[in-house]
């Protein structure tokens, strides 16, 4: 069972997954191997112990149930010391022999080997965000086929836990410190999101929990090199007047889970009229009794609107508005400028999209909106 | 009130029909002010059934919405609050306190031979602080509710929102003392009220299991007091314990938790091995089998437990090392446990087993306890229990272990003691149907959830990956049939209550003391010393075919305990003092009980 591992850490030939059956599901790791073992050990020394128990017990209950007018039998024995120090003596072995294959494995689950490929993930309320070497950023885990990948993972906010069934890894991730896990797929999926594995929040982190479900995407190294690439760049590559429209969308996707743009205030307050509520002077908005005329315009905190978002976006539980509560993750070293203009155009050609933050292309035909910028 | 432990039945019936606890006084004011164990323990058995019935409704409100993926009837906010109450509600308000301070506290001072535990007014104060804790959870769903999870991990639970948490948190805290007073009380009944002949090996091995339990509650129950109060200490004066954001640390929070709540598991489960270890015997006429290695496995069940918190963090950012220990001293969990289940099988081997209710719910237990202990194993192993943590394989294996094997227990004596409690019989096939409809409903919520679990499905999901909602749709299904099952169980003991026959003095030939004491048991339960002899003895048990009904040769019984063999000096004994016609004859040897059963 060990030399599995050992006989992958020596470039031996990949590993093909361990098809799905029963009780487990696909087990696409060079971990799996291992751990799939166990389960099945296990469940066989169970079958085994319950199929006794329970015989024992329906055999015994059915002949020597009482029927009318029998006595009390009162011949059976009340102890026996052999039989009782067998059946403390053999579970006892059998549950150090398990014990010793699960610290084994264990301690392969655990132990990354070298020269493994970092990804460096943010857990928070409620998503993930997957940081590679050159820059590159992700909402799904992409990684390379056949290469040893280990995730260093951090939290934002409150205890999450990162779940990929498949590769039969699972590690808290603790606020304050880092959390690491390893893995290593042979096998590439399909480039298709769909087509990658599940990967789970599993610990209860409130409201959105059953909805931090990720997908792990294994490409071949060659694919997989490009793809980091194209994913670096992908901002540097559009082109300024087209930036709110290509790029808005797939950042508000994260903006999302709190903000809508439909109009309804969720979490946080809705995107729709946000760029005319900020221009206007109007009444208290602010948690602290201000209103957006006391923050933003010329000589005060915010010279400009634009002003105003950035900082919202970099410090968010500087100025709440009311009466929403300090719920935002900064976002300081995950959008950089260039997304953030892609977050302010959007909110200025909100017309533009549909509820869901699609862009229709087809913008109701208004009077263009007078931009400041 | 008098000679309650005659062996004559026909004496115990006119004792039982002039005075008994429930009639010995009237009015609120009596049972309120109650100083009776008796009244105490048929109280908090009112109070945790009214609990079992809120969190079971949360239960079914839940499972209601995992029908489907996505939004079935409520918000993903609203379910959060739904497991979290349920958790909280049947951990700290049901299962904690059924078995030691419901039944425990009914049976305990009967089967010492005692008139009361040693604390009467400490024990009702302990109610009283149930109550307080009772009334602070019901507060906390006014003040906004919480939805922190029954374990209440921080940072989450010092951050959240919701406003409830506070007030529950100060519930768990009182009733905490509750269980402390209880856990109390039992020890000291049990070193100072055994009467003279009543030996540490002579206690019926319920009592075992209470004391085990006992201990654990003194030991263990004050940190979690004081893990609360940190906890709202943090979260009220924004002083940094746990949160890493004012400099605290999570796990630590995780290590105080569990360092309770792991032994709580056992304050939870082996009070009710002690009931099974009654019922078995009792239901099987058979004296039980290594009597000496079951008390010592609930001893050595309360001694590992408070050493293996650890195995619920193997993936929380403990060391390695500590994981490693962790597992290896779990795995010693395993053995006292595999121990007690041998042997409650081989007691039925050459018994006289009567299928009744409550043998229903034991044999039940037996099937559900064994799942349940098993896939204990998958848990405790470190590389399995890696993929299992935190997925609906931990959630299916604890409710095999909490309501499969606690609650049944529960339940289960709940129907051995009810004629004893009640005074009345209930419908016994009712009862039978009751507990099968239970068991089938009970299997298909929880084992298809092992599957759920090992294919990867976390827990507490409000939403969740479409190919797991068949396994989810059988799961709902069978919550409900066992809604349908405790209805009827329900059905049948208030049935009793208002039309049931009178209950006799033993109606299942149980030997151990609260068996000799009439039905429903007199205030103060023995007017005179009981004597006590071997408590699964059953050879003394005389089944009168008129009056259908057991008795206990008393005498011979002492006689039969000193002399092990039987022989002239019990027929002797047993020639004189037998009154009823059918004590002669069993009493030429210890071999020969003359008892029918009904079946």
């Amino acid at each position: 069972m060990l030399s599995i591992v050992s006989a992958i850490l020596s470039q031996s030939p990949p590993l093909e997954p361990t098809p799905a059956d029963f009780w487990l599901p696909i087990g696409a790791s060079v971990q799996a191997h291992n751990v799939d073992f166990m389960f099945n050990m296990i469940n066989y020394i169970c079958y085994f112990f319950f199929v006794v128990v329970i015989a024992m017990m329906v055999w015994f209950v059915l002949k020597y149930r009482a029927k009318p007018g029998t006595r009390i039998r009162t011949d059976g024995i009340t102890h026996h010391t052999v039989l009782e120090l067998s059946w403390s003596v053999i579970p006892l072995l059998i549950c150090l022999v398990i014990f010793y294959f699960g610290f084994r494995g264990y301690v392969d689950l655990i132990t990354p080997p070298k020269n493994a490929f970092d990804v460096n993930v943010t857990a928070f309320k409620w998503g993930w965000q997957f940081k590679y070497p050159n820059g590159a950023q992700s909402d799904n885990l992409v990684v390379p086929s056949g290469r040893t990948v280990r995730l260093v993972m951090r939290s934002n906010d409150v205890l999450h836990c990162c779940f990929i069934p498949a590769f039969r890894v699972k590690k808290d991730i603790v606020p304050g410190r880092y959390s690491t896990l390893w893995f290593q797929c042979d096998i590439p999926t399909g480039p298709d999101e769909n087509d990658g594995y599940h990967l789970f929040c599993t610990e209860y982190c409130g409201t959105g929990h059953s909805n931090m479900n990720r997908r792990v995407v294994v490409l071949p190294q060659a694919e997989f090199d490009a793809w980091l690439l194209k994913q670096a760049a992908w901002l540097d590559e559009i082109p300024d007047d087209e930036l709110y429209f290509k790029a808005g969308p797939k950042i508000y996707a994260r903006c999302s889970q709190c903000h809508s743009i439909d109009g309804t205030d969720g979490l946080a307050p809705t995107w729709q009229g946000i760029w005319t509520r900020i221009t206007t002077p109007g009444g208290a908005r602010f948690t602290d009794g201000k209103s957006y005329a006391d923050l933003i315009g010329p000589g005060k905190e915010y010279a400009t609107p634009e002003d105003y978002i950035r900082d919202s976006i970099y410090n968010p539980g500087k100025h709440l508005v009311a009466p929403f509560g300090n719920a935002m993750p900064t976002f300081k070293g995950q959008l950089n400028d260039r997304g953030v203009d892609a977050v302010i155009g959007m909110m200025k050609h909100l017309n533009e999209f549909d509820a869901k933050g699609a862009w229709t292309k087809t913008p109701p035909a208004s009077p263009a909106k007078a931009e400041t910028k | 009130m008098t000679t309650i432990d005659t062996p004559h039945p026909e004496a115990l019936d006119t004792t039982a029909s002039s005075d008994n606890y429930l009639t010995h006084s009237r009015g609120f004011v009596s049972w309120a002010l109650t100083l009776d164990h008796k009244r105490i323990g048929v109280m908090y058995m009112f109070a945790v059934l009214g609990s079992f019935f809120v969190g079971g409704t949360f239960a079914l409100l839940l499972r209601t919405e995992l029908l489907t993926p996505g939004r079935t009837i409520c918000s993903a906010d609203t379910y959060n609050q739904f497991f979290t109450l349920h958790g909280a509600i049947m951990v700290f308000l049901v299962i904690i306190p059924s078995i030691p301070a419901a039944l425990g506290n009914f049976v305990l001072p009967i089967m010492l031979g005692a008139k009361d535990v040693a604390f009467p007014r400490l024990n009702l104060f302990s109610f009283y602080l149930w109550i307080g804790g009772a009334l602070f959870t019901l507060y906390s769903l006014l003040a906004g509710g919480f939805d922190t999870g029954w374990t209440f991990y921080t940072p989450y639970s010092t951050t959240t929102t919701t406003g409830g948490v506070v007030p529950v948190l100060m519930g768990v805290f009182i009733l905490g003392f509750s269980s402390i007073f209880t856990g109390l009380n039992f020890i000291v009944t049990v070193h100072k009220l055994r009467p003279p002949g009543m030996t540490w090996f002579r206690m019926p091995l319920f009592l075992w299991a209470l004391y085990s339990t006992a201990i654990i509650q003194v030991l263990a129950t004050p940190v979690l007091a004081i893990t609360i109060c940190l906890l709202i200490v943090e979260r009220v004066l924004n002083v940094g314990i746990f949160n890493p954001s004012m400099g605290g640390d999570p796990v630590l929070y995780q290590h105080f938790f569990w360092f309770y709540s792991h032994p709580a598991v056992y304050i939870m489960i082996v009070p009710a091995m002690g009931i099974i270890s009654e019922i078995i015997a009792v239901h099987s006429h058979r004296q039980i089998f290594g009597y000496r290695y079951i008390a010592f496995s609930s001893i050595a069940i309360a001694m590992f437990s408070f050493i293996v918190w650890g195995h619920h963090m193997f993936t929380s950012g403990q060391s390695g090392l500590m994981n490693t220990i962790f597992s290896f001293i779990s795995f010693s969990v395993a053995i006292p446990s595999a121990v007690k289940t041998f042997n409650w099988t081989m007691t039925l081997y050459k018994g006289t087993i009567s299928l009744t209710a409550p043998m229903c719910y034991g044999l039940s237990f037996l099937f559900l306890f064994t799942i349940g202990g098993l896939t204990g194993i998958h848990c405790a192993t470190l590389n399995t229990d890696v993929h299992l943590h935190d997925t609906y394989f931990v959630v299916a294996h604890f409710h095999y272990v909490m309501m499969g094997s606690a609650l049944i227990g529960m339940i289960g004596g709940l129907h051995h003691w009810w004629p004893k409690m009640t005074g009345k019989m209930y419908n016994e096939k009712m009862a039978i149907t009751a507990c099968i409809i239970i068991f089938v409903g009970f299997n298909l919520t929880f084992f298809t959830q092992f599957m759920l679990g090992s294919q990867g499905m976390p827990r507490r999901y409000y939403d969740y990956q479409p190919e797991f909602q068949s396994y989810h749709i059988v799961s709902t299904i069978g919550a409900y049939i066992m809604a349908i099952g405790f209805f009827t169980s329900a059905v049948c003991l208030v049935q009793s209550l208002l039309s049931g026959p009178k209950a006799p003095a033993n109606p299942w030939g149980g030997v151990s003391l609260e068996w000799q004491c009439a039905s429903p048991p007199p205030h103060d339960n023995f007017s005179t010393t009981p004597k006590v002899g071997n408590c699964y003895d059953f050879s003394v048990v005389r089944y009168d075919e008129k009056k259908k009904e057991y008795s206990v040769d008393h005498d011979m019984e002492i006689e039969h305990d000193a002399h092990p063999a039987g022989g002239a000096g019990a027929a002797g004994q047993s020639g004189q003092s037998g009154q009823s016609g059918q004590s002669g004859q069993s009493g030429q040897s210890g071999q020969s009980g003359h008892g029918g059963s009904h079946s």
